[in-house]
């Protein structure tokens, strides 16, 4: 497999796995950036662990997950049923207090970042390979359990949430339970995907979980559309795939047509380019052709 | 019998000619240079950028490298590893040699995939720290922070025998906080007391009580490492609160560009700064480079790392005519080791500003000065040598 087509496809499935840590919450009108935060602990956590405590990396992956579902479900006790603004307003403050404790901390490289991640599996293929095919289970599974999760009761109550939670309260949702849960599976999923991300590059340095994934998730779900689990997935491979294609001249003005695509999107098409209505079209219209083909 | 003369030395001619050249295959070399062209840092991309522009037409105008056009092929990282990585994974696939990435967070994403595919990819503007992680598939612009640093601030120190506590102000980015480590060595090695460092957090934007805390602590002397908008205003702050000793505040290489006048104006008169780069130095390559940078920049003079890359392209022109690469394709992984192989212990090279040495990667006799800034101009102090 071509090199680049490696780094595309696993940058492209970190950013649909990010998008949807996003979006879960986001069913709920939670933007929860701790998950930013929570790749960053978790990925050092195991770049420490495999470097220096010699820990195998399907260990080191599996506590990634554990430490952001146990920092998820601790912070989520008190910001369970948070509104939107005091959720982003925890989630920045826990950027900054992850920086400000990476960066003073010598063991995982402080300001200069951590070196030399081995390769999993003894050589380059295999570790690509690997982590690929880790990414990309990771998208069957997380789809396929946020597709079940749309579904679900929980799923709408979720979506009455959003439209209004003292209603949704008079319904009998318990909504810190429901944020909890929301909350927790996002940064469980944020950590061990923070540690792929590392792993990706084998390095880690503080820049990788900058303001500037915000803003790449933020685009991602907001273009692709926030309403279904359909839009972070088809947008993540455009919204990051088509500007490496652009000629140079234009890659300069990449920024100001990612701003204007999003100001358009959001004036034009305030939920995103995929919404439910459309994703319900597509189904019907897809249906429609089967019963054909049936009857025919 | 006269025809028979002319089509001998006619051969004569074209053999000897032959035998002149190495069997270039290429028709130009391509030089790719990922660069921050884009992003927060793009006018520190412009002009290094230009530096290799400028160096490959005045190449180009010298006859090529081996016979051959070089032309330096600008990529966008954007300041963004995952950019940075896809654009090193597309570069290593058939490039002989590469510049770049620039900064650190692209470094660290994009040249392990050089590594792993053993091409050499000059980083010629981070610390000695960063590149040498990525040994022998790049080389060190710099020597050890360990090494460099201190000798230039006992110099900085010496000159001042009332100073006698220093504070320092560090924003903790990069290599900068181990930078602050080797200024405290120096500090330490001549009985200075050093008090406790003011931390600059990235973002901060008013830098009064910064400066209140660190006069509280009554310093002689402060060292400024942060970056250049920080530190002039940091000067400014403690100017517009009684600093006079205007020469016992040192700033660093890497505060040392245009924000720092631009911003600091002439609240910077008296303050010394540390770098490489010397203006002072006239040589006719120098000069000219100087002033067709100025007519490029509004007249400004080279910023601090404005060489870098213009050398960069320099060493990959020498180690291509000096180990007979000829650019074929077939023979790339063997090629690209010659390169690295070269630049690694090269001697004698002729740099823009001086001469330097290579010894396994890391240059061992790079000059560096002291400066005292007056009317926005610097005024060589003190010429350092490790």
């Amino acid at each position: 497999m071509p090199l680049s087509l490696y780094y595309y496809l696993s940058i492209t499935a970190v950013n649909i796995l990010m998008s949807w840590a996003l979006y879960v919450p986001y069913r709920m009108t939670q933007l929860h950036f701790i998950t930013i935060a929570n790749m960053m602990i978790s990925g050092y956590l195991a770049g420490y662990l495999v470097l220096h405590v010699h820990v195998p990396f399907v260990c080191a992956l599996l506590i990634g997950f554990v430490v952001g579902g146990i920092i998820g479900y601790v912070v989520s006790l008190f910001i369970g049923d948070a509104p939107t603004f005091a959720v982003v307003i925890v989630g920045f403050t826990f950027i900054y207090i992850t920086r400000t404790i990476v960066e003073n901390l010598s063991i995982v490289g402080g300001t200069m970042g951590m070196f030399g991640l081995p390769n999993i599996g003894g050589n380059p293929v295999a570790h690509r390979w690997i982590i690929l095919g880790i990414l990309y289970g990771l998208v069957v599974l997380c789809g396929f359990l946020i597709y079940r999760f749309d579904h679900s009761s929980i799923g709408r109550a979720a979506s009455a949430i959003f439209v209004d939670k003292e209603l949704a309260s008079s319904l009998g949702i318990d909504i810190k339970k429901l944020g909890m849960l929301v909350q927790t599976f996002s940064c469980t999923l944020a950590g061990g995907v923070g540690v792929l991300y590392g792993f990706i590059y084998k390095s880690f340095h503080l820049d990788f979980f900058g303001f500037a994934l915000i803003g790449v998730y933020m685009t991602v779900l907001f273009v692709g559309g926030y309403s279904t689990q359909w839009g972070p997935l088809i947008a993540a491979p455009i919204l990051y795939g088509v500007p490496l294609f652009f000629p140079p001249a234009v890659q300069s003005w990449r920024i100001v047509i990612y701003g204007v695509m999003l100001i358009l999107v959001l004036v034009l098409k305030p939920e995103g380019f995929i919404t439910r209505k459309s994703v319900y079209s597509i189904g019907l219209a897809l249906s429609r052709k089967r019963e054909k083909v049936i009857r025919s | 019998m006269k025809k028979l003369v002319i089509a001998t030395l006619l051969v004569l001619m074209a053999v000897s000619f032959g035998f002149g050249q190495t069997n270039v295959v290429v028709s130009e070399w391509r030089v790719p240079f990922l660069n921050s062209l884009t992003g927060s840092i793009a006018a520190i991309g412009e002009f290094l950028q230009w530096g290799a522009n400028y160096a490959a037409d005045e190449i180009n105008a010298a006859g090529g490298i081996a016979g051959k056009p070089v032309k330096v092929v600008p990529v966008d990282t954007a300041l963004d590893p995952q950019k940075g990585s896809v654009e090193m994974a597309r570069v290593v696939k058939d490039s002989l040699v590469a510049m770049g990435p620039v900064p650190e967070p692209v470094i660290m994403a994009a040249m392990p995939i050089a590594v792993e595919n053993q091409m050499v990819s000059i980083t010629a503007t981070t610390s000695y720290e960063y590149a040498s992680q990525f040994f022998p598939w790049t080389v060190s612009w710099f020597p050890p922070t360990l090494d460099r640093l201190p000798p230039l601030v006992v110099a900085w120190a010496k000159q001042f025998g009332d100073m006698k506590q220093v504070v320092q102000f560090i924003e903790p980015y990069g290599p900068w906080p181990g930078m602050a480590d080797a200024h405290s060595k120096a500090l330490k090695s001549l009985n200075i007391k050093e008090q406790k460092a003011i931390e600059v957090p990235t973002d901060a934007v008013t830098f009064g009580p910064l400066v209140v805390r660190a006069l509280d602590q009554n310093p002689d002397g402060v060292i400024l490492v942060c970056n250049a908008e920080k530190a002039a205003k940091i000067i400014k702050e403690l100017k517009s609160r009684g600093w006079s000793k205007m020469n016992h505040i040192l700033v660093f290489s890497s505060a040392d560009d245009a924000q720092l006048y631009s911003t600091g104006g002439m609240d910077l008169n008296g303050v010394q700064v540390y770098n490489y780069l010397n203006l002072d130095i006239s040589n006719p390559r120098w000069d000219k480079f100087k002033a067709e940078f100025a007519k490029a920049h509004n007249g400004n003079m080279p910023f601090s790392l404005s060489p870098n890359y213009y050398d960069a392209l320099y060493m990959i022109k020498e180690a291509i005519e000096k180990t007979g690469v000829t650019g074929d394709p077939k023979k790339l992984k063997e090629e690209r080791k010659k390169i690295a192989d070269y630049i690694a212990n090269v001697k004698g090279f002729k740099g823009l500003l001086f001469d330097w040495d290579m010894k396994d990667g890391v240059p061992t006799n790079k000059p560096t000065y002291i400066f005292e800034i007056q009317n926005g101009k610097k005024q060589l102090v003190l010429e350092v040598k490790q």
